[in-house]
C-alpha cells in the first residue's frame, strides 16, 4: 500500500487590512511584487509545490481579506490548516498589537486538535520603508510577544524587496508538514450517490 | 436572521417622485427630446450615415440635441487605459457635426435613443435594449445606468426637479456627516463660552475639583458625543482609505499623484463614508470600492459634468442596496450572510 501521508499542505495567511499578506504571497509563489495589489475580497489561493527531503508537497496559501467584516467566513477557510501565517505591518503598531486577536480568532474558529502546539509563524513585514525610519514595532518587542506565545518562529520580511520571504516560507512549509504528518488522516465515510435504491429520507420533502 | 428593514432614509419622500416643473433654464429633458432638425436628419430617424468629420474644439456647452457614438477605436482605447477623463469627455463631447460609426452600436443605438427621447421611458423595454450594451459617449451610459438603478425617474420632465432635489440631499448629507468634530465644538463653544466665564469669576478660595463632563471634548465617553463617535468611526475610515487607495490602481482616473487622481479618490471616499454612516448596519465592507468605482467612473466621465458629479453618491447607495438585497436573498442567504449584518 502506498504512502497515505498527506501531500496537500495548507496555509493560511492572517493580518490586519493592508500589511502586505498579498504581496507576501504573490512574492514566494511568482516572485513578483506590484505596486498595483487590489484589496482582497473575501479570500484568495495560490498553490506552490515544495519539495522537502525528496518528496513533493502541494502547499496550499490561502490570503485573506484583512477586514473584520469578513472574519465570520472564516470557520469555512480557517478548516484544516496546517500553519497559520500571522503577519503584521512593522511601522503599525497597531497591526502588531491585533496579532493577538488574530491568534485566538484563529484557534477558536479553525479549533485544531491541539491548539497549544499549533505552529504558528509571525513575519514582520514592510520593514524596507523609508530605509527603516518610520518603523515603531522594534525586533525585540516582536520576538518577546513570540516567545510568550511558545516560541513562535519570527521572520523581518519585505515582500517588496523580497527579502526573507523565500527563508519565511520554507519555515512555514516545514512546520505545516510537521503538523500534517502527526495528524491523522481522517476519511469520512462515502455517500454513494450511483446507488439509487437507498430509501429516501421520510421527512418533509417541499 | 433579524428581519431586515429598508432604512428610513431610502423611504424618504425625497425619493419618490411628486411633480414639479422643471427650472426653465435646464436643458437636460432637451438633450434626447426632440432633437433640433438638422441633427435629427443625421441620426436618430435615418439610418446613421458615416460622416468623417474632425472632431469641434470641445464646446464649452452640450450644443447638439443628440448623442453621437463615439468611433471604435476611441472605445477600445478607453477599455483598455482609460486616458485622462478631460480626454475623453471632449472626445465624446457631441461637436456640431455629426460622427456616425455603423461598426459599433448601430443596432442598439436607435432603439436606445428612441426609448430615451421618449416622455415616459419604458424602464423594462430600456432594460432589455440595454443587455445588448450601450454605446459610449455622450453620457448615454450614465443616463441609461441611472435610470435602470432607479435614480432618475422614468417621466423625463421630473428630472431637473428630481436631480435638484437629490442633488441638495446629498450635498445636506455631506455636511451633516463629514463635518470634524472640532468645528462642531467650536460652534457649541462659542454660545457657551460666556456662561464659563461667568463661572470663573464667582469661585474663589479652593479651585474645585473639575468633573470630566459628557460633553463634546475629546475625552468624552458620552455615547451621544460627537467625539466618541468620531474615534468610533475613524477606524472605518482608515479602511476606507486604504481601500481607496488601492481601487483600480492601474487606471490613472483614481490612482497616482495628479490632483485629478486625488480629488476623484476624495469623491469617493466622501461617498463610501456616507454611505456607512447612513447605513450603520452594512457600513463598509471591503468590495464595496470596487462597486462604487465603476458607477463614479461613468458618471463623472459624463460630457455634462455638472449633471453628473453629485449624482454618484446617491446612485451608489442606490445600487448597493440593490446588491445587497440581491446577494442576501439570492446568493448567500443559504451560507448565512453573516458579514453584512442586518443591525439597522
Amino acid at each position: 500500500m502506498p504512502s497515505r501521508r498527506r501531500t496537500l499542505l495548507k496555509v493560511i495567511i492572517l493580518g490586519d487590512s493592508g500589511v502586505g499578506k498579498t504581496s507576501l504571497m504573490n512574492q514566494y509563489v511568482n516572485k513578483k511584487f506590484s505596486n498595483q495589489y487590489k484589496a482582497t475580497i473575501g479570500a484568495d489561493f495560490l498553490t506552490k509545490e515544495v519539495q522537502f527531503e525528496d518528496r513533493l508537497f502541494t502547499l496550499q496559501i490561502w490570503d485573506t481579506a484583512g477586514q473584520e467584516r469578513f472574519q465570520s467566513l472564516g470557520v469555512a477557510f480557517y478548516r484544516g490548516a496546517d500553519c497559520c501565517v500571522l503577519v503584521y505591518d512593522v511601522n503599525s503598531m497597531k497591526s502588531f498589537d491585533n496579532l493577538n486577536n488574530w491568534r485566538e480568532e484563529f484557534l477558536i474558529q479553525a479549533s485544531p486538535s491541539d491548539p497549544d502546539n499549533f505552529p504558528f509563524v509571525v513575519l514582520g513585514n514592510k520593514i524596507d520603508v523609508d530605509g527603516g525610519n518610520s518603523r515603531v514595532v522594534s525586533e525585540k518587542k516582536a520576538r518577546a510577544w513570540c516567545a510568550s506565545k511558545g516560541n513562535i518562529p519570527y521572520f523581518e520580511t519585505s515582500a517588496k524587496e523580497g527579502i526573507n520571504v523565500e527563508e519565511a516560507f520554507q519555515c512555514i512549509a516545514k512546520n505545516a508538514l510537521k503538523s500534517g504528518e502527526e495528524e491523522e488522516i481522517y476519511l469520512p465515510d462515502t455517500i454513494d450517490v450511483g446507488n439509487s435504491s437507498q430509501p429516501r429520507s421520510s421527512g418533509c420533502e417541499c | 436572521m433579524v428581519k431586515k428593514k429598508v432604512p428610513d432614509w431610502l423611504n424618504s419622500s425625497l425619493w419618490s417622485t411628486t411633480t414639479a416643473p422643471p427650472p426653465p433654464d435646464d436643458d437636460r429633458p432637451q438633450r434626447y427630446a426632440a432633437p433640433k432638425p438638422v441633427a435629427a436628419a443625421a441620426s436618430a430617424a435615418e439610418p446613421p450615415v458615416p460622416v468623417v468629420a474632425p472632431p469641434a474644439p470641445a464646446p464649452t456647452h452640450v450644443h447638439a440635441p443628440v448623442p453621437v457614438p463615439v468611433p471604435p477605436r476611441d472605445v477600445v482605447s478607453v477599455q483598455q487605459e482609460p486616458p485622462k477623463p478631460q480626454v475623453i469627455v471632449s472626445d465624446t463631447r457631441p461637436s456640431n457635426s455629426d460622427r456616425n460609426d455603423d461598426e459599433n452600436g448601430s443596432f442598439v443605438q436607435p432603439q436606445l435613443l428612441s426609448e430615451l427621447s421618449k416622455k415616459v421611458i419604458n424602464v423594462r423595454e430600456l432594460r432589455r435594449i440595454a443587455m445588448q450594451g450601450i454605446p459610449d459617449g455622450a453620457g448615454i451610459r450614465s443616463t441609461v445606468w441611472k435610470l435602470l438603478l432607479g435614480y432618475l425617474p422614468p417621466d423625463r420632465g421630473l428630472w431637473p426637479s428630481e436631480l435638484a432635489k437629490k442633488r441638495s440631499q446629498y450635498k445636506h448629507f455631506k455636511d451633516d456627516l463629514l463635518v470634524n468634530p472640532s468645528e462642531i465644538t467650536r460652534r457649541l463653544d462659542k454660545s457657551t463660552i460666556y456662561e464659563s466665564e461667568e463661572w470663573k469669576c464667582e469661585s474663589s478660595g479652593f479651585l474645585s475639583r473639575s468633573e470630566i463632563t459628557h460633553d463634546e471634548h475629546p475625552l468624552s465617553l458620552g455615547k451621544s458625543s460627537i467625539w466618541n463617535q468620531f474615534f468610533q468611526d475613524s477606524e472605518i475610515m482608515e479602511q476606507i482609505d486604504r481601500d481607496v487607495k488601492r481601487t483600480h490602481p492601474d487606471m490613472h482616473f483614481f490612482s497616482g499623484d495628479s490632483s485629478f487622481a486625488k480629488s476623484n479618490q476624495e469623491a469617493l471616499k466622501n461617498i463610501l463614508i456616507v454611505f456607512a454612516k447612513l447605513n450603520p448596519g452594512i457600513r463598509y465592507v471591503q468590495g464595496m470600492n470596487e462597486i462604487l468605482a465603476p458607477l463614479y467612473y461613468v458618471f463623472k466621465s459624463d460630457p455634462d459634468e455638472e449633471f453628473s458629479l453629485m449624482v454618484t453618491g446617491v446612485c451608489f447607495s442606490h445600487s448597493i442596496s440593490v446588491c445587497h438585497w440581491f446577494c442576501k436573498f439570492l446568493l448567500l442567504a443559504p451560507f448565512s450572510f453573516e458579514f453584512l449584518p442586518s443591525k439597522d
